[in-house]
């Protein structure tokens, strides 16, 4: 495995994005990314299995190159990394993306602007693949924003609509106010190592030191892994910054699913599983507390408060959004508890079965005729069988319904790590009470969805087998992922799993719980027409998340407008000052100086002496004959008193 | 006497005829005045040949003669202009011609 | 002795006859007095032992520029002179101050510069040594100031004659 080989994993995807931007045809466009994007996944699983023969304790494989140097000493490198969390990162994004472009290939191909989606989706693609491979804080950090550009393009794709521009504004605007805190973090990490780059062979990577220092009493690694963590709370929609994946919805649906369930927004959990070194560090030398508990507690918190949240929405694609700020929380809590290994592992089974999800919900809206509505739905087991058994597949593994289901697996490793802390079983208890959430809002839908009768206008029809081949791959890895690769996946990533009983025995009896207590509350109900219990106004209106925001930092922004609008009254203010004061001085140098001065004093008094000269020169002309000979006479008695003199 | 004596008779002569000159409005008074002045150098030159080392050059009666001659010549034509002058201007007073005058 | 005695007498004679030559409103007495002058200059030249001079003098000065001047004067005014009229030109005291100053820088070298010769030289006075001068070396003089003289009648004619500006073409000349 060498550079090039690594650096292509990125650049092909780059590379077909470059080529579809000026293309029109969107069938070509789609085969250029698609042809793009399987040459990527044949790399990525290549080096995926080299990583897979990799010692799991030893230093991974780094490839670097020089690419500036600060002042003389200071080498900022570029570079790639190669262990097994990042082959299997790589190997994941790529071949659940390839599916998705499959999918998109049908889903956009009415479009006019099918060739641009697919360029936005390959720049997409090329961002998340260099996040992945970065072995520099710096390259991560740009391909962080390479992917955040990428998902303001795709949500605000149809742009006409007014509000999947917000929304896109929203996105890139609220994930920049993380990357404000992951800039800051890079900022303190390469004061504090000299460095940027993560591994070195030399042993001095960031993650490779041991960080000395304190920032107000708080060790310096710790302080650290809380500004990255800033940076992940945005891109991964934790709470307080959660509120763009929502409105994110607006975009194409193949646009959530590779974007925002699978792979974007899990670039802030794999950003700290990156450089959960760091967060291992206590916060002060003689605690123990540590980020991991911080990260632990925000995404418990995210995972209830956003599961409680779907409970009262009524599009489809909206719970599932919530949903997957509710996975993301689990994931954080996993990365809390358990470790790398638990946090990855959910993040892969999820990348699985929430790709399916939105992709199933994407085929579903289409066969309603473009409704999203499931008040309007209603009995679409019938007309579309794939499409619904594949949903329910994914349902099943989001429920984490026991042992059949790969986010039983996942799901119960969080719950065990969680468990096994004594210091963490109050969050173990409200992931335990989120997944009870999880299996009712999902029963709910799916009963709104397929039960009964169909209580929209059309008749619903399936979709498309490009739309439903993806499903059924996903399908598969959704069911059967877990149990196959729990172990080994473990295994490389320094991992163990835990078989703890009560734990089995909680999950359990929360995945069966919850649907069994969604089948009682919404089963027999006339769905639609009445009101339904457990949407209450708070929950529907998402908790009033977007009006907070809008009334403090809403008012703050105005009041930030105000201020600068008086000082651009200030300047101008000061402008028209200047042009006062600079008017006078050059008038008084006009007149008084020039007009006064030069004109009447030096130049009309110049000509005024010289015609009065002129004047007192021409009276001796009088004409006056004896006054000439008396001027003769003297000269004459002068020239005689010369002589006089000189002799 | 002395050629002293000379010397300063001629210079009072000579100073009598330049104050007429500059005195007088009429021009041929003015002409009077030249004559005078004329004559005292002249008598100016006889003195000085007198009293000189070689009086057998003649000198003295040579150059006066010959400024008698150039004094007639002149005062021949000077009245000429006078009286070519009193047509114009219907008078000989000098304060009169005054048209070379810069206004 | 008698030579001093002449000398004043006729020294006396030429200044105020000059004096009253200027001084005169009527200028016939002017001219007379100027004659009187001439006399007495002539005088001075025969006490200076210049014989000829003093002939010529009487001859050309008495004899044909007072005429001259006195026909001059009929010709231009009224022979009684002026009447109402200032006799002295503006500003005359300037004009007395020049004549005083020359007269005080003539005086400079006549008093002072010369070492005088004490007595004049006697010579024996003779026309034909003056004849023979006049032939050569001066015999260039002689010619030009007859030339000058030509020069002089002419020129006196035209401008007394006046120039007529032809009107018509049939100008008489």
């Amino acid at each position: 495995m060498s550079t090039t080989t690594l650096a292509l994993i990125p650049l092909l995807p780059l590379l077909a994005a470059a080529l579809t931007c000026g293309l029109q045809n969107g069938r070509r466009a789609a085969g250029v990314a698609i042809v793009a994007m399987l040459g990527s996944c044949g790399l990525a699983l290549s080096a995926l299995k080299e990583a897979w023969g990799m010692e799991p304790t030893g230093d991974p494989l780094t490839f670097d190159f020089e690419w500036l140097t600060v002042g003389n000493d200071t080498v900022i490198n570029f570079g790639f990394v190669l262990d097994p969390l990042t082959g299997l990162m790589a190997a994941m994004v790529t071949f659940v993306g390839l599916l998705i472009f499959i999918y998109s290939a049908g889903y956009m191909k009415d479009d006019e602007r099918m060739a641009r989606f697919f360029c936005y989706l390959s720049l997409f693609a090329a961002g998340m693949l260099g996040l992945v491979l970065a072995n520099s804080l710096l390259l991560l950090f740009m391909c962080w924003e390479i992917v955040g550009i990428a998902s303001y393009l795709l949500i605000s794709f149809w742009f006409h609509k007014p509000e999947a521009a917000a929304a896109g504004k929203k996105a890139f605007i609220v994930t920049r106010i993380g990357d404000m805190g992951f800039l800051i973090g890079i900022l303190l990490a390469f004061k504090t190592t000299g460095t940027l780059t993560l591994y070195n062979e030399a042993g001095s990577g960031i993650l490779q030191q041991d960080l000395t220092g304190t920032v107000f009493g708080i060790s310096v690694a710790a302080v650290i892994s809380l500004l990255l963590f800033m940076g992940a709370v945005g891109k991964s929609g934790q709470l307080p910054l959660h509120v763009w994946l929502p409105d994110a919805m607006e975009g194409p649906t193949p646009v959530s699913a590779l974007i925002h369930a699978a792979t974007m927004v899990a670039a802030g959990v794999f950003l700290v599983a990156r450089t959960f070194p760091l967060f291992e560090v206590p916060l002060y030398e003689e605690g123990i507390l540590k980020m991991t508990h911080v990260v632990a507690w925000v995404g418990a918190i995210t995972a209830l408060i956003a599961a409680f949240i779907a409970l009262g929405q009524y599009d489809i694609k909206r719970i599932l959004a919530y949903s997957t700020v509710s996975q993301l929380g689990l994931m954080m809590v996993g990365l809390g508890v358990g470790g790398v290994a638990v946090g990855m592992f959910h993040l892969l089974t999820h990348a699985f079965f929430k790709a399916l999800l939105f992709l199933g919900a994407g085929s579903i809206i289409h066969g309603c005729h473009e409704e999203q509505d499931i008040r309007k739905m209603g009995g679409i087991w019938k007309p579309m069988r794939v499409t619904s058994i594949a949903y329910l597949c994914g349902t099943a593994a989001l429920v984490a319904l026991p042992f059949v289901t790969s986010g039983y697996y996942s799901k119960d490793q969080i719950l065990a790590a969680a468990w096994g802390e004594p210091l963490m079983r109050p969050v173990f208890w409200i992931a335990a009470a989120a997944s009870l959430l999880t299996a009712v809002y999902m029963t709910r839908q799916c009963l709104y969805v397929f039960a009964g009768e169909y209580r929209g206008g059309k008749t619903p029809h399936e979709s498309p087998v490009t739309m439903t081949a993806p499903l059924v791959i996903l399908a598969l890895f959704a069911l059967g992922m877990g149990m196959v690769f729990e172990t080994s996946i473990f295994a490389k990533l320094q991992g163990e799993v835990i078989h703890d009983n009560f734990v089995i025995a909680v999950s359990m009896a929360v995945a069966l719980g919850g649907i069994a207590l969604g089948w009682l509350i919404y089963r027999g109900r006339a769905l639609g027409q009445a009101a339904d219990p457990l949407a209450i106004t708070p929950l529907v209106q998402k908790l009033w998340f977007d009006e907070l925001y809008a009334a403090t930092a809403g008012r703050l922004w105005a009041l930030a407008i105000v201020i600068a609008e008086q000082l651009n009254e200030l300047l101008l203010f000061v402008r028209d000052l200047a042009v006062l004061l600079a008017d006078r001085i050059g008038n008084a140098f006009a007149i008084g100086g020039d007009r006064k001065l030069i004109d009447t004093l030096a130049f009309d008094g110049m000509c005024n002496w010289l015609r009065s000269a002129g004047h007192a020169v021409t009276r001796p002309q009088n004409g006056f004959l004896p006054g000439y000979l008396r001027l003769i006479a003297l000269g004459a008695v002068a020239l005689g008193v010369l002589v006089f003199w000189i002799k | 006497m002395t050629l002293h004596h000379y010397l300063i008779l001629a210079a009072v002569l000579f100073c009598v005829g330049l104050m007429g000159a500059f005195t007088r409005r009429n021009a041929i008074v003015v002409l009077f005045s030249v004559e005078i002045m004329l004559n005292a150098a002249n008598l100016n030159f006889i003195a000085f040949w007198r009293y000189s080392d070689n009086p057998e050059l003649l000198h003295g009666p040579m150059f006066t003669l010959f400024a008698i001659a150039v004094a007639a010549a002149e005062v021949a034509v000077g009245l000429a202009l006078v009286i070519a002058v009193y047509r114009h201007f219907k008078t000989v007073d000098l304060e009169s011609m005054n048209t070379l005058r810069e206004e | 002795m008698n030579e001093v005695i002449a000398f004043w007498i006729l020294s006396t004679v030429a200044v105020l006859g000059a004096l009253v030559a200027v001084r005169k409103r009527n200028l016939i007495h002017g001219v007379f007095a100027l004659l009187v002058f001439f006399a007495g200059l002539s005088g001075l030249f025969l006490l200076l032992l210049a014989e000829f001079i003093a002939a010529v003098q009487v001859l050309v000065y008495i004899g044909a520029v007072g005429v001259l001047l006195l026909f001059a004067i009929m010709l231009t005014e009224r022979v009684a002179g002026d009447d109402d009229r200032r006799m002295t030109s503006r500003g005359w005291s300037w004009g007395l101050v020049a004549a005083v100053a020359l007269f005080v820088v003539l005086l400079l070298p006549a008093i002072q510069e010369l070492p005088p010769p004490e007595a004049a030289q006697a010579i024996d006075p003779s026309v034909k040594e003056l004849g023979h001068k006049l032939m050569n070396p001066y015999v260039v003089t002689l010619e030009v100031l007859a030339l000058l003289l030509t020069a002089a009648l002419i020129g006196a004619v035209t401008a007394a004659q006046g120039v007529r500006m032809p009107k018509e073409e049939d100008s008489q000349e």
